[in-house]
């Protein structure tokens, strides 16, 4: 049997839309800004990469220690340690536009209009296939999770940004809410081409012998195989509830981990915490994906998306 | 990269709590330069543990190398009481290695407790080059100390313990003596406090041996993914495993 069909759109309402070759991303935070993974593997194989978290001015990030590992999963605070708006958009962007995969890049704005400055800088600029909107970092004194917590707030993000770009604009999750339903419309009634979710799970270690928090933060976001269970409920109650494709996030490790996501409505999935253990995280989940519908005989992953969800 | 699954030789103690592994590993083996580390899985499911840990190249021969550990958590314990055939999942070589002079050389290598490891790798690589090495190895007491049978001969070996039980008493780094002089180069790896005490020690008149240490931080990822290993240098955050784990002294400290 021939390879089934995996291209996805992720913006299908949207004027450029955002068609990747096969349904396996990066997720943000995970992959630095893509460079080490091309030296080293067939970054094109993939079906869209996202940069880390970028904010205007480049920040040096948090204190050690950083991350604190966890049953199967890891706790971290990095910070938004990143290089700043303008060395993506001046240095690193035209090295993306020279790649066969869209890179989107993750932005996080400290206000409303931040979000929609940077929107309007990355506009049109080559290399750069599309935005998400990190309105769910735990780890960051001002913006980050504030803005993800409430449905006004995030609406009001995500409109700042569509009415500066062009782009497809995805809308990053925070899981730390009671409804992040209500959260995924809000985004998509504003305008959101696409929801990711989820981002990290808040959690804390303590440490026995010094009596304190392992974190300096205290609290850290939880990521890996131990919040799949949490980002697979969320995926399908927004999947369902939403008009605009999710994008399924959260302790991917494998290709039937990926389905999995499929099966609860996401239209594509990203690989995080997983390349931490794994450097060939995302290739493999694309190899075990492609083998499992070759196997199932799926000859279109559309097929699948969704065919798991429960009546709302 | 290279992932491999590797099979483990052997295990023996080498000091009080330390032990030194060997693996077959045909294409891991090929590290470019001392000081460079792999990362091992210590667990067979890879989910609890879930990441690999970072080990620095101690011995390389052909295509074997062995690692040199103290056990100190979890990942550690498990590798100690593997048996000889256990297969052990690594990727590497990663990092960037100490640089060498191209010149013949005095060559002083300084060891804080198991960070005496990639400096094992550094001293044979520099004979080969044909400097003269002299490696210095602090511990607590004689019961951690490296054998001095476990070095080439050529290797003068010397050794301060912070009890006194062999070698002189107090910290290696204020122990350099006259080989603070003799040295054109050192090279070190330890704990951070024993950067900060090298760094006192050196300060006034040890720029000119260009000092570069290996550093360690934890390292979920091993090549720049994850950025929970950062270090703060004096020209910025650097990724200890990216960028590292070889700084200058004096970028650090």
């Amino acid at each position: 049997m021939k390879d089934a069909l995996l291209e996805v759109d992720l913006a299908p309402g949207h004027k450029t839309g955002l068609l990747l070759k096969n349904p396996v991303m990066t997720a943000s935070g995970t992959f630095s800004w893509g460079f080490e993974f091309a030296r080293h593997f067939d970054i094109n194989a993939l079906g869209g990469v996202l940069s880390k978290g970028v904010t205007v001015h480049s920040r040096a990030g948090n204190q050690q220690p950083r991350v604190a590992e966890t049953p199967a999963g890891m706790l971290n605070s990095i910070g938004l340690q990143n290089v700043g708006l303008y060395k993506v958009i001046d240095e690193l962007a035209p090295q993306w536009a020279a790649w066969d995969v869209p890179v989107v890049v993750n932005i996080a704005g400290d206000s409303i209009d931040e979000f929609g400055e940077m929107a309007a800088a990355l506009d049109g600029v080559p290399g750069v296939a599309a935005l998400e909107l990190n309105i769910s970092c735990p780890n960051v004194d001002v913006g980050g999770m504030e803005f993800g917590q409430d449905p006004v707030a995030a609406g009001r993000v995500t409109r700042a940004a569509v009415r500066k770009t062009d782009l497809p604009v995805v809308v990053k999750l925070t899981p730390n809410v009671t409804d992040p339903v209500a959260l995924a419309r809000a985004c998509a009634d504003e305008g959101a081409a696409a929801i990711c979710a989820i981002n990290t799970v808040l959690g804390m270690r303590i440490d026995i012998d010094r009596r304190r928090p392992v974190l300096p933060r205290g609290r850290g976001g939880l990521s890996g195989p131990a919040i799949k269970p949490v980002a697979l409920r969320i995926v399908h109650d927004v999947a369902r509830a939403v008009p605009v494709p999710v994008i399924g996030c959260g302790g991917i490790s494998t290709g039937e981990d990926a389905i999995e996501f499929l099966m609860a409505g996401a239209t594509a999935v990203q690989v995080g915490t997983a390349t931490f253990a794994n450097p060939r995280a995302p290739l493999d989940v694309l190899d075990g994906l492609r083998a499992w519908l070759r196997k199932n005989r799926v000859s279109d992953v559309n097929e699948i998306i969704g065919c798991a969800r429960l009546p709302g | 990269m290279i992932i491999e699954d590797v099979t483990l030789l052997s295990t023996e103690r080498a000091y009080d709590g330390g032990y030194v592994s060997w693996f077959q590993a045909p294409r891991l083996s090929a590290r470019k330069t001392p000081g460079q580390f792999v990362m091992v899985h210590c667990s067979q499911e890879r989910t609890d543990p879930m990441f690999a840990r970072a080990f620095s190249y101690y011995r390389v021969d052909g295509d074997r190398f062995a690692i040199l550990y103290n056990v100190v958590g979890r990942g550690t314990t498990w590798l100690a009481a593997q048996p000889a055939g256990t297969v052990v999942r690594m990727y590497g070589p990663l990092g960037n290695g100490v640089r060498l002079p191209r010149d013949p050389s005095n060559v002083l290598l300084v060891g804080g407790g198991v960070g005496i490891a990639p400096l094992m790798d550094v001293a044979e690589v520099a004979l080969k080059k044909g400097h003269q090495v002299v490696a210095m190895m602090g511990a607590r007491s004689s019961a951690q100390l490296l054998d001095a049978g476990a070095w080439p001969r050529e290797v003068e070996y010397i050794v301060v313990t912070e009890d006194g039980s062999a070698g002189a008493k107090g910290f290696v780094t204020e122990q350099l003596g006259e080989y603070q002089q003799w040295a054109s180069r050192i090279y070190a790896c330890g704990p951070n406090p024993m950067f900060a005490s090298l760094a006192n020690t050196l300060r006034n008149n040890g720029r000119r041996q260009r000092p570069e240490i290996l550093m360690e931080e934890n390292m979920p990822c091993g090549w720049g993914m994850c950025y929970g290993c950062a270090i703060f240098t004096k020209h910025g955050v650097r990724l200890c495993c990216k960028d590292g784990p070889r700084f200058n002294l004096f970028d650090v400290y």
